[in-house]
């Protein structure tokens, strides 16, 4: 079943092959360039699943998951941050921050699909 | 000349005149909204001009990148030849023509000269000029 | 699967594309970061761009970039953090490790593969640059989830692993709440990256775009010029309407190709310093009109060229250091350019002061080569030895080094120029510097210009260069126009605005008669004015300017060439051109404006002129079409005698008359009859002079001819420069200063 997925990262190579992956599956995808690209997105809409960055300019992804669990909206929107293996202390402060679950970089496009599906079949 | 040089050929257009350019440049034609120069290929081997110019067709040829218009009398037929008749530019023509004129072909009755359309729009740029003697020539 | 494929390829496409922007950003992050001028943010920037290539190229397949950018991006961590202090080599390194990123990038934009070019050695620089490597793959799983973590390997988060829930969270984030707060839903976030301003269009889009407006352009000029006074007032109104919004959209879509030269410019500092640093020379280099915008196409075509000028001034231009100390020079050599718009076109200077051309071994070096022979540069201009640098095979450095490379000279560099319409110039002077001057036009440009005629034909003036239109009145134009030495100027409400003939500049027979008005145009040129006599002006268009093609690049006086409503071609006038042609600025140039449009001194061997060809009896008589203002007829009676001189009254003055048979001592062909009549029509042509006009009386004008003819000078008979042959007949020039005398 479709589901609306939305994509932040400031790197667009990123966003297009995420969007492409998650298209090709059904889903919709919306993409922002930055934390306060998507947290402006998000107060007005509801989705399934935010896929973000760590690391971007504005907003960082830490800082957009402790602003979305601050909405009613978002309080249990699964949201998966991916991280890099370089920097393990990011993925403990995303915890802190109250993400579902994180995804390192770099990625394959099944290993994408893999994960989206586990997410949505909880 | 080679016909892969060629665009198209058009009839007679009107021709916007150019003050102070070079004699054999007649002058500027509009061909769907490209400007193309047009050299009086009769001025170029100093011919006297043509009373009646209206059957006279533009040969258009890309040359150097760019698009130049040729104006002659009449558009022969094109012709194949096969390798065995072409042969090197005589020794004895003189060497402003040898300077526009690749190789030369044999046709029954007839020798045919090939142009080099680029020699032609070459307009040497300290001014020196550049006199091209009489030979006349058809689009093959 | 084929969209697989394309899709992979659109990724790919926006891979290659980010990454070497981002290495753009990186090499001017890190040149600041050289200077010491960085900011808080400078380094973070840096690390980012290559921790974002890292992740995008692993994400696309490109592992082999992926495990570079590891490298790089450890190594920026911990300089990021302050952990490690830099020194030249660390940023020498960086540098070169950046282009090896791009080196890679680029294959993969070309062959959709990362390259077989072995960084290894680049990588242990970089690893040897900071001890250790963090980052290794510790073998963690790829993904999971917080709230099933048993065990975190890396635990050093103190909080219990809870589900998340709102609670605990609403108290840290209850700070950071205010910011976002204040913000009225929907409101606009401040500008942060250009990104979510900006998209991208692929540069073929815009190009059909631009074509179609330029059509568009051209279509509203037609319907506008069918239009007529009767028309239809809803008709017309359309019309309008179309008009305006033709208008602006022709605008914008011309800014949207328009780039500032700086994204060209941006480059160069990088050029700059890595040439210093392997030539040991200290170059400081100035940029001004950064800004300027420039047509997409015309800042490809000059890239190269300009890197290669670049290149010339620092490797054989600048001297070392210690050479200019000891010169009395700052040690620092200085490099500037410069950039801005004028008259249609876009100027770019690059000067250097260096130690400027040495002429005498360019000349050497042209001599060697067999471009030109030991007399010819006797003869030579200093202006015309130094243009012997843009020519093929002619380079003043002794060696060619690695720097400048073999084959590319400035010959490559003028041609590059010359396709896209423009010219290259340079100046230099020994000891101070060298500046090289490159002027395009705007060729895509769509300018509104004045239409003017001349003769038969239409002509363009861009209106930038316009000031004003005057018109005389046929009966006062003797009165308006008065001459200062010999040259005609006309006095507009108090100031002398000296005039040009467009017809005598253009070499053509002027048609104006007597009474009617004469059109004066007041233009600008070099914060100069003068005016532009003409035939008739007709209205002000929006014109699509065209580049001449190679054969007509010599004309000064031509900026272009246009087609108009009804799809005839008509010349766009260029008014500097034409103000130098017609010798209004400086005595310096006027030789120069001459030699540039090959008119030479009448006795130049082998040019085209244009030629009066008349009869005298049974002799030919060539004028120069250049010294004549009008051709008459005039009934004999009107020819009266004043002293031993014939004269007749001409436009309220007095012109003397020479019978061209008497003087050349040839019988007219005239029976006496004929002679007696005073009603019989002669032929009369009315020759400019100097401070007047001469009436050459011939029995009949034969045609006007351009031809390029060779002149046999002869001596021995007054009045006649020398024969010619034109029309394949044998014809004499007549030499009409030496009439003019003759006849006084």
């Amino acid at each position: 079943m479709g589901r609306t997925v939305i994509t932040v990262d400031d790197a667009s190579t990123i966003r297009r092959m995420i969007s492409f992956t998650l298209r090709s599956a059904g889903h919709e995808v919306i993409e922002a360039c930055d934390g306060m690209e998507a947290l402006n997105q998000l107060k007005l809409r509801a989705v399934d699943l935010v896929i973000s960055d760590i690391n971007m300019p504005r907003m960082d992804g830490i800082e957009l998951t402790r602003q979305l669990r601050a909405l009613d909206r978002h309080k249990s929107t699964p949201i998966l941050l991916l991280t890099t293996e370089s920097d393990p202390a990011m993925k403990a402060k995303g915890k802190q921050a109250g993400a579902t679950g994180w995804l390192v970089k770099p990625f394959q496009q099944d290993q994408l699909l893999g994960v989206v599906a586990t997410i949505f079949s909880r | 000349m080679a016909v892969l040089d060629v665009q198209e050929v058009v009839r007679q257009q009107e021709i916007t005149h150019v003050p102070l350019a070079p004699g054999v440049v007649r002058g500027l034609i509009n061909l769907r909204g490209n400007i193309v120069s047009t050299i009086d290929m009769r001025r170029l081997l100093k011919m006297p001009p043509l009373d009646d110019e209206s059957q006279s067709i533009n040969v258009i040829t890309r040359v150097a990148g760019a698009l130049v218009s040729l104006l002659v009398d009449h558009i022969g037929d094109v012709i194949e030849a096969p390798d065995d008749r072409f042969e090197p530019v005589p020794s004895t023509l003189g060497s402003e023509v040898k300077h526009i004129i690749t190789r030369v072909c044999k046709l029954p009755g007839n020798l045919l000269m090939i142009l080099n359309p680029e020699r032609i729009v070459e307009f040497d740029r300290v001014n020196l000029p550049v006199p091209i003697e009489l030979h006349k020539d058809r689009a093959a | 699967m084929a969209i697989k494929e394309e899709l992979q390829k659109q990724l790919i496409d926006e891979l290659v594309v980010e990454s070497l922007e981002g290495l753009d950003a990186f090499d001017h992050e890190i040149l600041v970061l050289e200077t010491g001028e960085q900011t808080a943010d400078t380094w973070n920037n840096a690390f980012r761009i290559i921790h974002t290539i890292k992740g995008s190229s692993g994400c696309v397949g490109f592992g082999k970039v992926e495990s570079v950018a590891h490298v790089g991006e450890s190594l920026l961590a911990v300089l990021r953090d302050g952990s490690l202090t830099p020194d030249s080599n660390t940023f020498s390194s960086l540098l070169r490790y950046s282009d090896a990123l791009r080196e890679m990038m680029r294959s993969i934009g070309q062959d959709g593969v990362e390259g077989s070019a072995d960084h290894s050695q680049l990588v242990s620089d970089i690893q040897a640059l900071h001890s250790g490597l963090t980052g290794a793959k510790h073998g963690n799983p790829a993904f999971g989830f917080f709230d099933e973590e048993p065990k975190a390997p890396e635990a050093l988060s103190d909080t219990p692993m809870d589900a998340p829930t709102a609670a605990p969270l609403a108290a840290t984030t209850a700070d950071k709440e205010d910011t976002n707060a204040s913000h009225p839903a929907g409101s606009q976030a401040p500008k942060g990256s250009i990104s979510d301003s900006a998209i991208r269009v692929d540069v073929s889009q815009i190009d059909r775009l631009m074509n179609l407006v330029g059509e568009l352009v051209l279509a509203r000029n037609q319907i506008v010029q069918s239009t007529g006074q009767d028309a239809d007032p809803a008709h017309v109104a359309a019309v309008q309407r179309v008009n305006l919004i033709t208008s602006e959209l022709q605008q914008s879509v011309m800014k949207t190709r328009m780039q500032p030269i700086g994204n060209v410019w941006s480059k160069f500092p990088r050029i700059i310093r890595d040439l210093c640093h392997e030539l040991g020379k200290d170059v400081a280099l100035v940029m001004e009109g950064n800004e300027t915008e420039l047509d997409r196409t015309i800042i490809e075509a000059i890239k190269d060229p300009m890197t290669h000028i670049i290149r010339n001034s620092i490797d054989h231009g600048i001297e070392h250091p210690e050479q200019r100390v000891a010169d009395g020079k700052p040690a620092q050599g200085r490099l500037s350019l410069r950039a801005f718009h004028e008259g249609g076109q876009v100027n770019i200077e690059i000067s250097d002061d260096g130690h400027g051309i040495d002429v005498g071994r360019v000349l050497q070096k042209a001599i060697q080569r067999g471009v030109v022979t030991q007399e010819q540069a006797a003869r030579m201009s200093q202006r015309e030895m130094l243009a012997l640098v843009f020519l093929p095979g002619v380079s003043t450095a002794d060696e060619v080094t690695n720097v400048s490379g073999r084959g590319v000279g400035m010959d490559v560099v003028r041609t590059n120029i010359e396709k896209i319409g423009g010219n290259v110039d340079l100046h230099s002077e020994q000891g101070k510097g060298t500046t090289i001057r490159i002027k395009i036009p705007l060729t895509l440009a769509i300018i509104p210009a004045l239409v003017v005629t001349c003769g038969d034909d239409r002509y363009a003036i861009p209106a930038a260069s316009l000031v004003e239109l005057v018109r005389i009145e046929g009966d006062q134009v003797d009165k308006s126009v008065e001459h200062i030495h010999d040259a005609p100027v006309y006095r507009l409400r108090g100031n002398l605005l000296p005039l040009v003939h467009l017809a005598k500049e253009l070499e053509l027979t002027a048609l104006r008669h007597e009474e009617e008005a004469m059109f004066l145009v007041v233009l600008q040129a070099e914060g100069r004015q003068f005016g532009l006599v003409v035939d008739g002006i007709n209205d002000t268009e929006e014109i699509v300017v065209k580049p001449l093609g190679k054969e007509m690049k010599g004309l000064s006086v031509y900026a272009g060439a246009t087609i108009m409503g009804d799809g005839k071609v008509a010349l766009i006038l260029d008014v500097l051109g034409l103000a130098r042609r017609a010798m209004l600025l400086d005595e310096g140039s006027r030789q120069s404006a001459k030699d540039r449009d090959g008119i030479k001194a009448p006795d130049a061997d082998n040019e085209t002129r244009s030629l009066l060809v008349a009869r005298v009896g049974a002799n030919r008589i060539a004028i120069p079409v250049s010294c004549i203002a009008r051709l008459e007829e005039i009934p004999a009676g009107k020819i009266e005698h004043a002293g031993k001189l014939e004269v007749i009254q001409y436009r309220g003055r007095i012109m003397t008359v020479v019978r061209l048979a008497s003087v050349l001592g040839i019988p007219d062909g005239a029976s006496p009859a004929e002679s007696a009549d005073s009603e019989r029509l002669l032929a009369l042509v009315v020759c400019a002079l100097e401070t007047s006009n001469l009436g050459v009386i011939v029995d009949a004008i034969e045609d006007i001819v351009e031809e390029r003819i060779q002149i046999e000078i002869r001596e021995g008979q007054r009045g006649i420069l020398g024969s010619a042959v034109v029309q394949q007949r044998v014809t004499d020039l007549l030499d009409i200063k030496e009439l003019a005398r003759m006849a006084a």
